[in-house]
């Protein structure tokens, strides 16, 4: 039912860890404007896919294309290059920095003139704006961007950390329980701003333990056992949690 | 499908069930982080007025020369200082770098009669050189950054007792004299080398990107590291640099004193870390403000030139110092206290049972 073109396509991917296989022959494919869920227990194998398409592990066997074309990466840099960021739990945000400061943390912009080419000299007013008119397009709703990371709230922090992903160009986001450990306004804004990013067309693998997280935001999930991709469900097909867990258990 | 839920979580602390409280306290904290250098002017200026009012030699052109000569040293040492701490690091060697790079210079000028500049390019280069070697030993084998200058700030002294056998040296001529003790426009030399550096410290601080990649180092090294922020190259050349600030502190003073004493640069280091403090940046790194630091040299110097004047003893100079720098501990300390409390209220009920199904 989605007829935009893949943009992420993994293939046969096998990865082991000694005697582990982490991940047995999996494939994965991803539409422009698709969320795809990924769920599965612990040790299913989620992480390690995560790993692989970010660019933080290298695949033993299979394939890696981005938009076409097979690609290696060394790194998570090489795999951010061609726009796949990955949003760990983590977020890598700096919380003694501002929502501004943070957004363009390492993509700071120069100012006009002999100052901004030679000696540097940071465009804070732009920059700012750009941060503002970035959250205004995916209708992020967050104190002002000069409003310490710190002082955030887990939810607003995901946003920030979500939406500099989108605004430094990546079109393929993966999420890595971007709602664990939210309250329920939080998880709301963070599955709310899922749902405008695929409107704009943004690729998205979102990995979740919650089932009504990945029922609600998901057009197709993808769930794992043991390492293998055991289903590939279009959800817009009367999918229900128990079936699911029945699936990632093994009862099913 | 609850167990799920809970096996996903279960590593995480509980957080106590609380709805999030209004943004007031919050907003008072980022108030007062962002007018704690503004706070310490006030006081500057005030305990200027009282100094005014109290003595009719303190407001005048020599005496605020005197200030200014008094507090470029420390000043001039204190931004690489202020910069390092920013990024959760800490220089301890300063004061017997100093020392170890006028020792050099003494040896070099007077004993091996070499020339002036070269000698101190020798000098500067020591300074240099050391510093490279605390920032390679902590910036890249990651050692502890308080025991390596510790251990500095023993070893540069023992280094330059070797070369000096506690032998003054002296009479290094006008042309070296010139570098303490001159003037340009009536402003002291090392006055205006220190504000200099200042101003170049403020531009990198503020207005360039390393500032923010300084403060980014110590929040977050997993999270800036993968975002490409350089957590060891800045380090390491902070280092560097804070070892050329102390050799050119010490030959300020060479040049004031007219002699490469081997008691220069004692309890430097205290001076440069009480200021850096007293200007409010963390000792914990991650915050603080350069303005805040030359407020905070700038204190400590009216500070001392005032009670001077007044005749009040040196003691109770110290004691002052001491004082003001507890109660700028106590400022910080309430300040982090206020920003812990609405951050763990934003986070309500992590675990609420009607998250789950």
């Amino acid at each position: 039912m989605n007829e935009q073109p893949v943009v992420l396509a993994v293939e046969g991917i096998t990865k082991r860890f000694g005697a582990v296989t982490a991940l047995n022959d999996v494939s994965l494919e991803l539409r422009a404007g698709e969320v795809l869920g990924l769920i599965g227990d612990n040790g299913a194998g989620k992480s390690t896919m995560v790993g692989v398409m970010s660019g933080a592990l290298r695949p033993d066997e299979g394939t890696v294309s981005v938009d076409g074309v097979e690609r290696s990466f060394a790194n998570p840099a090489e795999a951010r290059a061609v726009g796949i960021e990955t949003v760990f739990q983590n977020l890598a945000l700096v919380p003694t920095l501002n929502i501004a400061e943070n957004v363009f943390l390492r993509r700071e912009q120069y100012g006009p003139g002999m100052l901004g080419k030679t000696f540097h000299r940071m465009h804070k007013s732009a920059m700012r704006r750009e941060v503002r008119e970035g959250f205004e397009r995916f209708g992020v709703t967050l104190p002002p961007v000069r409003t310490k990371v710190s002082a955030l709230s887990g939810g607003q922090r995901q946003a920030v950390a979500i939406t500099r992903a989108v605004l430094w160009g990546s079109h393929i986001v993966i999420m890595d329980e971007p709602a664990a450990a939210l309250g329920v306004k939080q998880t709301e804004l963070v599955l709310s701003l899922v749902e405008r990013l695929k409107a704009h067309g943004v690729a998205i693998v979102f990995i979740s333990h919650n089932m009504q997280h990945v029922l609600r935001v998901a057009d197709r999930i993808a769930v794992f056992r043991l390492g293998r991709k055991v289903a590939d469900i279009d959800v817009h097909d009367q999918t229900t949690g128990a079936h699911l867990v029945g699936l990632m258990t093994g009862a099913a | 499908m609850a167990q799920a839920e809970s096996a996903g979580r279960s590593w995480r602390k509980p957080r106590a069930p609380r709805e999030p409280r209004s943004g007031g306290v919050r907003r008072l904290a980022a108030l007062l982080a962002n007018y704690q250098s503004g706070g310490l002017l006030i006081a500057l200026l005030v305990m200027g007025a009282i100094f005014t009012s109290m003595s009719k030699n303190f407001l005048t052109h020599r005496n605020l020369t005197v200030i200014l000569l008094q507090v470029s040293i420390v000043g001039l040492v204190a931004i690489p200082q202020a910069m390092l701490v920013l990024s959760g690091y800490v220089d301890l060697s300063v004061g017997s770098v100093a020392v170890l790079a006028v020792a050099m210079f003494g040896q070099m000028a007077r004993v091996d009669h070499h020339s002036l500049a070269l000698s101190i390019a020798i000098a500067l280069a020591v300074g240099a050189g050391w510093g490279l070697m605390n920032g390679v030993l902590i910036s890249y084998l990651e050692f502890s950054p308080i025991i390596v200058t510790l251990g500095g700030f023993a070893g540069a002294r023992g280094v330059a007792e070797t070369i000096t056998h506690d032998v003054t040296q002296f009479g290094f001529g006008d042309k070296f004299a010139y570098l303490g003790n001159g003037t340009i426009l009536s402003v002291p030399v090392p006055a205006v080398i220190f504000l200099g550096f200042f101003l170049v410290g403020a531009y990198i601080w503020y207005e360039m990107p390393l500032g923010r990649h300084m403060m980014s180092i110590v929040a977050d090294k997993i999270a800036s590291r993968s975002l490409g922020v350089s957590t060891k190259l800045i380090p390491c050349v902070l280092y560097v640099f804070s070892g050329i600030a102390a050799a050119a502190g010490g030959l300020i003073l060479t040049s004031e004193l007219d002699g490469a004493s081997p008691s220069i640069g004692i309890g430097l280091e205290l001076q440069v870390l009480t200021a850096v403090l007293l200007g409010g940046v963390a000792f914990a790194g991650g915050r603080g403000s350069l303005w805040g630091v030359l407020f905070g040299i700038l204190f400590i110097g009216v500070l001392n030139n005032g009670l001077i004047l007044l005749n009040i003893g040196p003691y109770v100079v110290n004691l002052a110092v001491g004082a003001v720098l507890v109660a700028a501990a106590g400022a910080d300390a309430f300040y982090q206290r206020l920003e812990r409390i609405p951050v763990a209220a934003a986070e309500p009920a992590a675990a609420e049972p009607e998250a789950s199904t």
